[in-house]
């Protein structure tokens, strides 16, 4: 099966006074047609710039240093400006981090659906503000509101507003920052299931940025696991989260409160992310792992070690072994 | 059981913006932020305040840390009345009875090492300067910062987030409390490094025997860490009672859109409808009856009518709600 997008051995670094940073370092995954994709990991691993990356809306310091994000056929790395310009919002759109950012603070929404329609999508303005109705209709909002200013909406509203905006040209992909970090979680669960109902309705797909695995186990088929600029896992969600082959993305899954989970303790992962500017050689995580071994020292490659999922450690082939041991937090502290 | 600390039908107003009309009626709206809220907490026990933004569990917490002068109402510290305290008065509850900041990024000054940050609040409450460094280490090594000496030293940028929650937290043991009161204690942190700062905040309580009051939006990391806990909608609690018994059975219908809405990382989940409708109201406009029934799957006629108080259903268990 094609993927809608094939991103391989993508770099990118930020120039700083004391060398790059190597925010992200290698990272290769797919997204296939009509998939959500959950980009999940911590501050600093790299998951926002390389969203950012696929976007082409890296802050100035920041540029692409290797590798290519093949979509629909095209290299989104070697585009031309124009060329991208032709792509956004078309075929790629966008849902910035927050999204009062997304949305111009001095003008109608109305007016914002109508500038997307008609300078970018060539609609008739009676057609665009058609259009505008059906948009505020798919992701659940009062026609009526179109006419408020972003200041009149609630936090998940505007949400509602910049993914209906995202969508105004009928995009196939669409790439949304952690789109319900800042929101409670009644306005949270609204707005995936937006998410979810658009993606079954209109065939859409989603690269979903977040650090939250509930988010992905909620609302993604997929997901990739970042850890220091590098992807360390990936593939299905059931298989990734039900049995991860990475320490890391186990200790995730342990570290992680539960409703349901019985026993009292959380598990921490005792220590903090290696530094981008000169990061370890060898596996990234391997400080912080308690299954480190010397085999470590060396960089592991990311391999399909199972059908469909793909993992960067040495010891991939015990993870059945190491699962019950990375529940116990015994096994973390030292 | 006698509270450490506890509340007593605590109301906060804030004067609402006025609309013309308001003015031209010499009308003065009034947003109740917080409606009535009591509750107590033992020493040695943690009291987990869920709800949404806006539901006044924060301006709860400023309310009974005295950072903010309550409408009416009372807040008691060791069986004493403090609510009328001002000023110098003020003083021994305040190192008595001690916050600890969300953002741990912006909760300690830049400039200042970790060893001045811990000495500030000794000084400001007055403590012999012979003690200081004693109680110092006391605190760093209670939130497992050892040994303390490859921290005293250094500057917040130096430190990372987990590190510095736990710098936060040692700041607020550093004067000998009675209770702590947390608003939002982790939201800031990655999720691998939060179990860390929880399990720390847990022991110190237990420990030293601490009053704890928890202040989140996550019902599953309020059950890690909390026995008991109050659901607040619109300023008021609207179901309160051991965070096990809440969660498996909830009574309130608000408590079971909580419940169904927070994440859990697990892959079969039910992905029924939430049992709520819509969004929070404006809070000036308030529907009459129960606060919650325009949002409310099951409200019926009586609650249009009559505002249902918050009674006890079970033991140890209370609800507003006429179905409860």
């Amino acid at each position: 099966m094609d993927a809608l997008l094939d991103v391989r051995d993508l770099a990118v670094h930020y120039r700083t006074a004391a060398g790059p940073v190597r925010a992200v370092d290698g990272a290769s995954f797919t997204v296939p047609a009509a998939g959500i994709v959950g980009l999940v990991g911590e501050s600093g691993c790299g998951k926002s710039t390389l969203g950012r990356a696929l976007m082409g809306v890296l802050p100035r310091s920041a540029s692409i240093a290797a590798g290519q994000a093949v979509f629909e056929g095209r290299d989104l790395v070697t585009l031309s400006p124009a060329e991208r310009r032709k792509l956004l919002w078309r075929r790629l759109a966008f849902v910035p981090q927050t999204a009062m950012n997304a949305l111009d603070p001095v003008q109608r929404l109305a007016a914002q659906m109508q500038e997307v329609l008609v300078e970018r999508g060539g609609l008739s303005r009676a057609a665009a503000g058609a259009r505008a109705v059906e948009l505020f209709a798919m992701v659940g909002l009062d026609a009526g509101r179109l006419r408020d200013w972003p200041h009149q909406f609630s936090g998940g509203m505007r949400q509602r507003a910049s993914i209906a905006l995202a969508l105004a040209l009928n995009p196939a992909l669409l790439i949304a920052d952690e789109p319900v970090t800042a929101l409670d979680v009644i306005v949270q669960r609204q707005i995936l299931d937006v998410m979810r109902d658009l993606q079954s309705r209109l065939g859409l797909a989603m690269i979903l940025v977040t650090h939250d695995v509930a988010v992905v186990a909620y609302a993604c088929d997929r997901v990739v696991v970042m850890y220091a600029g590098r992807v360390v896992e990936s593939g299905p969600v059931r298989a990734v989260l039900e049995a991860p082959l990475h320490p890391y993305t186990m200790g995730l899954m342990n570290a992680f409160p539960d409703l349901e989970r019985a026993g009292g303790e959380l598990v921490p992962i005792e220590g903090a992310p290696p530094s981008l500017l000169n990061p370890p050689t060898g596996c990234r995580f391997a400080a912080r792992c308690p299954f480190a071994v010397a085999r470590c020292e060396k960089d592991p490659a990311l391999l399909e070690q199972a059908p469909d999922h793909h993992v960067a450690c040495w010891r991939a082939a015990e993870a059945p072994a190491l699962r019950p041991l990375a529940s116990e937090a015994a096994t973390w502290s030292r | 059981m006698v509270p450490l600390i506890a509340a007593n039908d605590l109301v906060k107003a804030f004067p609402a913006s006025r609309s013309l009309r308001d003015m031209a009626r010499g009308h003065r709206p009034v947003l109740r932020a917080v409606n009535g809220v009591s509750l107590a907490v033992a020493a040695g026990r943690a009291l987990g305040i869920v709800g949404e933004s806006g539901c006044g569990k924060t301006t709860t917490a400023r309310l009974l840390l005295r950072l903010e002068e309550a409408t009416s109402g009372t807040v008691l510290f060791e069986g004493q009345n403090v609510s009328a305290l001002h000023g110098a008065a003020l003083l021994p509850f305040r190192s008595r009875v001690q916050l600890v900041f969300q953002n741990p990024f912006d909760a300690l000054n830049p400039r200042f090492t970790i060893r001045r940050s811990l000495t500030e609040p000794l000084r400001n409450f007055g403590l012999p300067a012979a003690q200081w460094e004693a109680m110092i280490r006391e605190a760093m090594a209670r939130v497992r910062l050892d040994p303390a000496e490859a921290y005293l030293d250094r500057h917040p940028h130096e430190l990372s987030g987990g590190q510095l929650q736990r710098v936060v937290l040692a700041r607020a043991l550093v004067t000998h409390p009675r209770a702590i009161i947390a608003d939002e204690p982790v939201s800031m942190l990655d999720v691998s490094v939060r179990a860390g700062v929880l399990n720390v905040l847990r022991r110190a309580r237990d420990e030293l025997q601490l009053a704890a009051i928890y202040i989140s939006h996550d019902l599953a990391l309020i059950r890690y860490v909390c026995e008991e806990v109050a659901v607040m909608y619109l300023g008021r609690i609207v179901e309160s009672g051991p965070t096990a018994e809440v969660i498996a059975g909830a009574a309130h219908p608000y408590t079971r859109a909580l419940v169904a809405a927070v994440p859990v990382p697990r892959v079969d989940q039910d992905r029924g409808d939430l049992p709520i409708i819509g969004g929070l109201p404006d809070q000036r406009n308030q529907p009459s009856g129960c606060a919650f029934r325009d949002r409310c799957p099951l409200a019926f006629a009586r609650c249009a009518e009559e505002a249902p108080p918050l009674r006890a259903i079970a033991p140890g268990r209370h609800a507003a709600c006429h179905l409860a």
